[in-house]
Formats: structure tokens, sequence, C-alpha cells
């Protein structure tokens, strides 16, 4: 039951799922939501194939800096969206197509 | 695989008796169902014997708080007021369990749970004694450390969910004093983590020895202050007094927990004593020697040595010896953070916030470039063992 | 046994939060399912035999991103549909059903394209020996020190950069700049 093909559901499931976040809402953090979704799939993905491919840690090490840059861009696009949300009151991503048309 | 209860029982003979005598009535391998039957009752030991510690310290804060301020305490309920945290319990459970209507049903009935979740989840790994930790795991103080903050996001969602300004302003400064201090905390454990060269609970205590100069409080300067920059930080990571301005009950009525009632307020309570329990117990463990006997009588080697008793029977007088040392260190450091709290001015949230960033993080990263520099240039040697070489080579020089 | 009982208790709750993260109209609601799911992830690193990873994965996400999220919530003041002053012509905010419409139609082709990718490795599966689970600790360490020491030295200036960058953009302002 725990092969490769299973983790492989697995991960993209969480990808589809992520991608649905990313286009069904309209409110700026719920996006943010499903990015991490998708970085945690890649991550699941990296440390599948790094125990039942080839045995060495480097899958690993891709997944802890996966989670590193998804931490840290989760701290910086939120600190945008405060931002954003203190200089417009709004966190809908409709209101942020001031550079449209 | 990590050591467990399970691998220090399965050492005894009458274990895998059992367990060959079981596979041979069922027909099939009984060893992991014995295994989990073994970690079921462990678990239910440790759930219940934590339970009543938390309860037992709610009348011990009492007791202490009453010899500090020269009144008795509770002394109606059973001998000496013993038994006042069973009234207590038993009042809570009678209580109206009421819900506000503006509030946020779903997170109202979980943030209590995840409190008490990410306390009780931490028990797995607080080493009790050599062969009672539930789970040596590899990474055993780094799983501590992150299923601590899941107690912050309890604080934080009990106070968004009860849908009134008290609580959600208790409910912000709580989560985010937390955060905060988790900072100073993490980075002392991983200067301790640095001296011993593992995350495991058996290395951390395995570097460690059973007489003071062979703790880890006393191996450099460096970790002695980390002891001290440990146990504040860790004191306001509990939301306990003196930083105990979330539940300030003069200011916030009560903060985060102002609109629980009943039995999920005394949630919330079981989960700051007992985590102020797994505390006392990560310090102990990491600076104080955790288990460890001194004269090395916790691994049974000496009884079998001088009294010549079975190998199995004086391995568990030795457990029996190291959790009488767990048990006493802790309950030493619990009774200082009870003292503490009822001799300390309350801080405000803003001193409590300069403490954090401008004092203690600093301090802590001093104190892990201290220790890496004290691991090269002295070879991880403490410094009593410096000072003991040096007088012996002195002392055979002449 | 044991494993293939948290194998399968952690992948429900994996894909269970995900799809709960989709569908719930409340966003303090899908961070607690998300939540869940990151859980539900580190049980399944620790399946793998990954453990630091699945402490990792506690520490960083379960115990920061969760935080950061749920502050981020409270600063901008946004759980419902209406989070705009003008919200009248806007789309509703937590998705409705043209939305959820759109993203079905992305999330097919994107399904079809990624399948056609894995579909040789689930075609056949090669001789899956579980290998024992060894202690990672170690060995991740000294491949951090020895191997990918530029990565990590690169990662930790990244950290520097969002810290000072997150704090800097956010901070209050006495006027507004516009």
């Amino acid at each position: 039951m725990i092969n490769l093909g299973s983790y492989l559901a697995i991960s993209f499931a969480l990808f589809i799922c992520g991608i649905l976040v990313m286009i069904a809402r309209k409110n700026i953090i719920a996006i943010l939501l499903g990015i991490e979704l998708i970085l945690n799939a890649s991550a699941l993905n990296f440390a599948a194939y790094t125990k039942f491919a080839n045995n060495n840690l480097d899958g690993h090490i891709m997944s802890l800096f996966i989670i590193v840059t998804a931490a840290a861009e989760a701290a910086v696009g939120l600190g945008i969206i405060i931002r954003f949300f203190q200089l417009r009151e709004s966190i809908h991503i409709d209101d942020a197509a001031s550079l449209q048309n | 695989m990590n050591s467990t209860v399970v691998t220090y029982l399965s050492q005894s003979k009458e274990l895998t008796d059992a367990t060959a005598w079981l596979s041979k009535v069922l027909g099939l391998d009984a060893s992991s169902l014995v295994a989990f039957i073994i970690f079921a009752v462990a678990c239910l030991i440790v759930v219940g014997l934590m339970s009543t510690i938390g309860g037992l310290g709610t009348y011990a804060e009492r007791k202490i708080s009453a010899d500090l301020q020269m009144r008795v305490g509770p002394n109606r309920v059973g001998p000496y007021g013993i038994l006042q945290f069973l009234a207590d319990g038993v009042k809570m459970i009678l209580k109206e369990d009421i819900i506000p209507s503006g509030a946020d049903r779903f997170t109202f009935i979980l943030a209590p749970f995840l409190c008490l979740v990410g306390v009780f989840a931490t028990l797995a790994v607080v080493p009790f004694s050599s062969g009672f930790i539930l789970a040596d795991l590899n990474v055993g103080i780094f799983y501590l450390v992150g299923m601590a903050s899941l107690v912050g996001v309890g604080v934080f969602l009990g106070g968004y969910a009860s849908n009134s300004k008290w609580s959600m302003l208790g409910g912000m400064r709580g989560a985010s004093q937390i955060i905060s201090y988790e900072i100073p905390a993490t980075i002392t454990i991983i200067s301790i983590v640095l001296l011993a060269g593992g995350l495991s609970m058996g290395t951390l205590i395995g570097g460690q020895g059973g007489m003071p100069q062979e703790w880890y409080l006393f191996h450099n300067p460096f970790a002695f202050i980390g002891f001290f920059v440990y146990f504040i930080a860790a004191l306001a990571e509990t939301n306990r007094a003196p930083f105990d301005l979330p539940e300030a009950e003069s200011e916030l009525v009560s903060g985060y927990h102002t609109e629980y009632s009943g039995m999920r307020f005394g949630l919330f309570a079981l989960a700051e004593y007992i985590e102020v329990f797994v505390v006392c117990g990560v310090a102990t463990a990491l600076f104080l020697g955790g288990y460890k006997v001194p004269f090395d009588l916790g691994t049974g080697a000496i009884l079998v040595q001088k009294l010549g008793l079975n190998e199995m029977l004086a391995k568990n007088i030795g457990q029996i010896l190291e959790l009488g040392a767990f048990f006493t260190k802790t309950l030493a450091l619990y009774y200082v953070v009870i003292w503490v709290r009822w001799t300390l001015p309350r801080l405000r949230v803003d001193q409590l916030m300069t403490l954090c960033w401008k004092y203690l993080t600093p301090i802590a990263i001093f104190n892990l470039l201290g220790c890496a520099v004290w691991m090269y240039a002295f070879d991880g040697r403490s410094i009593f063992s410096l000072i003991f070489d040096a007088t012996t080579v002195v002392a055979g020089h002449h | 046994m044991f494993t293939n009982t948290l194998f399968l208790l952690s992948a429900a709750l994996t894909v269970g939060g995900a799809i709960a993260v989709v569908y719930s109209q409340n966003l303090m609601h899908a961070c607690i399912y998300l939540l869940a799911s990151f859980f539900g992830v580190a049980g399944l690193y620790a399946c793998i035999g990954a453990d630091f990873l699945a402490a990792t994965q506690l520490v960083v996400y379960a115990g920061g991103v969760v935080i950061l999220m749920l502050f981020a919530i409270m600063l901008t003041g946004g759980t419902g549909n209406n989070i705009n002053r003008y919200g009248l012509e806007k789309i509703a905010a937590m998705g409705n059903k043209k939305t959820y419409f759109f993203a079905g139609i992305t999330a097919i082709l994107a399904s079809l394209v990624v399948l056609k990718i894995i579909a040789n490795v689930l075609k056949d599966q090669p001789s899956t020996l579980l290998t024992s689970n060894e202690p990672t600790v170690e060995r991740i360490g000294t491949i951090l020190a020895t191997d990918h020491i530029l990565a990590f030295e690169i990662s930790s200036v990244l950290l520097l950069g969002a810290l000072i960058g997150a704090a800097v953009i956010s901070r209050p302002r006495k006027e507004r700049h516009d």
C-alpha cells in the first residue's frame, strides 16, 4: 500500500486542490492557501521519489528547501497583502486591477 | 528504529514468553498486537498521571500562594484539602455550557481541544526514565517544539471564536507572545543540541551524568545563561505570570477564555498546567541531567554487582530510581514557577515584547555562538573536566 | 500493519483537508482545514521514514505559516464574502458557481497533462521493497554542510531578506503614500 504510485496520487490530488483554490477564490489570502497546498504537493513528491527510486537524501534536502522557501514567501506575500489592505481597504483580487487596461 | 517503552519491556523474558503464547493461540504473529496493547496501556497511564498532576498543580498553586501570603489555602476537601482539584472538576462539569450566539461554533468548540492536543502530544517524548519514554524519537526535541506551537493556534482561535473584543485582544496578544518567545527557547534548545550531538531525548540526557558537575547547566557559562533564557522564554510561552497578560483578570476580564465556561474553560486551564509540567520536564532533561541518578544507580548494573539481584529486577529498580530523580527535579522547577508567579508583578505588553526581541533573542544567539566556539576550542569538554584535568596535570608535575 | 494504518489515516486527513479548503465558505475554517492537511502531510513523511522532514513540516508549517495566515486574516478583517467597501458589483470573495466552473475546467486540463506524465509510473509499479527506515537527521546535517552548502547559505540570505522585507513593507506609516 505504501508505494510510489499512491504517493504520486496523493500529491496529484493536493496539486489539483491547490489549483482549484487558486482559481475559484477571489480573496487574496485564500489564494495564498492554495499556493501552500501546491508547494506541499511538490515537497511530498520529492520526498516520495527519494524513498522509492534512489535512496540518497537529495529529495529530502529539496523538500526542506521547499518548506523554507514557502515559509519565506508566505511571510512576504502576507506583508504585501497587509500593505495593500492599508492602501485600498479591500482584499478582493479584482481591486488589484489598476495595471489592467 | 526508535527505542520505546516496548523495546525496554521486550528485554524481559516474561513478555517474550507471553507474546509467543499469544501467537500460538491466535495463529498469527502477535508481536504488533502486544506492542499496541502495551502502548495503549502506557498512554493511558501517562494521560491519567498527567491529568492528575495538572489538577494537583492547581492545588499546589493555591497552597503555595497561601503559604507565601501567610494564609492557609484549601484545607476542607480531604486531608489537607488535597482533593480540592476533584471538587473543582465536579463543579466545572456541572456548570451550564454556554456558547455565545454570535460565536463561530466550530472554532469555539475546537479551540480548547487544539490546546489540549498540542500539550498531550508533547507528552509522547517527555523522558520520564530511560525505559519509560513513550517514543524516543530521533527528532524528539524538535517534535516537541513543533507541537508546542499548536497551543498558540488554539489560543488565537479561542480568542477569535468568542466574538467579543476582550477575547479577541487577549487571543492576539497571547498568540503573538507565544510565537515571539518560541524563538529564544528554540535557539537555546539548539545550543544544547550542539553540546549533546543529537536531537533525541536519549542523546540529550545521555551526554549528562548524575552528579551536578556533569549536568549541562554547569558545562560552560553559555549553557548556564541559556538555562535562564530558556526558563524565562518557556514561562512566557505557557502564558504564565509574570507574562500572563492574555488572561489578566484586572485588565482584560480573563482574556481569551472569557466566554468559556464550565469544562471548556477547564480544558484550557488543564492544558496550561500540564504544559508548565512539560516545560519543566524539558528544562530538566536539557540542563539538569534529566532522569540520571547520582552514582550511576539508574542502570541497575551496580545493584547486580553489589547485591547480586536478578538482572531484570535490578533494571526495574533502576527505572524507579530514575523516575524519582526526574520527578524530583521537575517538581522542584514547578515550585519555582509557582513561586515566581506570586512574587513578581505582571509585565505590560510592550515590556513583554521588548524583553523578548531586544534582550532574550540576542542573548540566545550569543549563547549559540558561544557554545559552538566552546565546542570547537575545548573539544566539547565541560568546564569542570577542564579544571579537573588541569589540576591533575599540575599535581602530576609536582 | 501500523504503517499501513498510519498511511491511510494521514492520506485521508491530507486529501480531506485539501477538499475542505476548496469548498469551505469561511476563510477561518479554511485555515483550520489547511492545518489538518499539514498534519496529514507530516504523517505521510513519517510513513516513508523522513523523520526530520516530518518534524520540520510540523514546526514550520503547522506552527508558523498557519499562525501567520490567521494573523493576516485578523489584521485585514475579512472572513466573509463582502470584504470590499463597494461589495456590490464584485464577485463573491469565496467563490460562486461561475468561478468554481472555470476552476473545474482548469483542473481537468491540468490533470490531463499531469496524468499523461505520471501514467508510466503508475502503470508498471517497480518492485516495492520497502527499505527499512534509518534515522536521517545526521545524514541530512552532513549533506547540508558539505554537498549543498551553497543552497544552505543562500536560503539563509533569503530568509533574512524575507524577514526585513515583510517588516518594512507592512509597518504602519505616518501619512498615506499613493
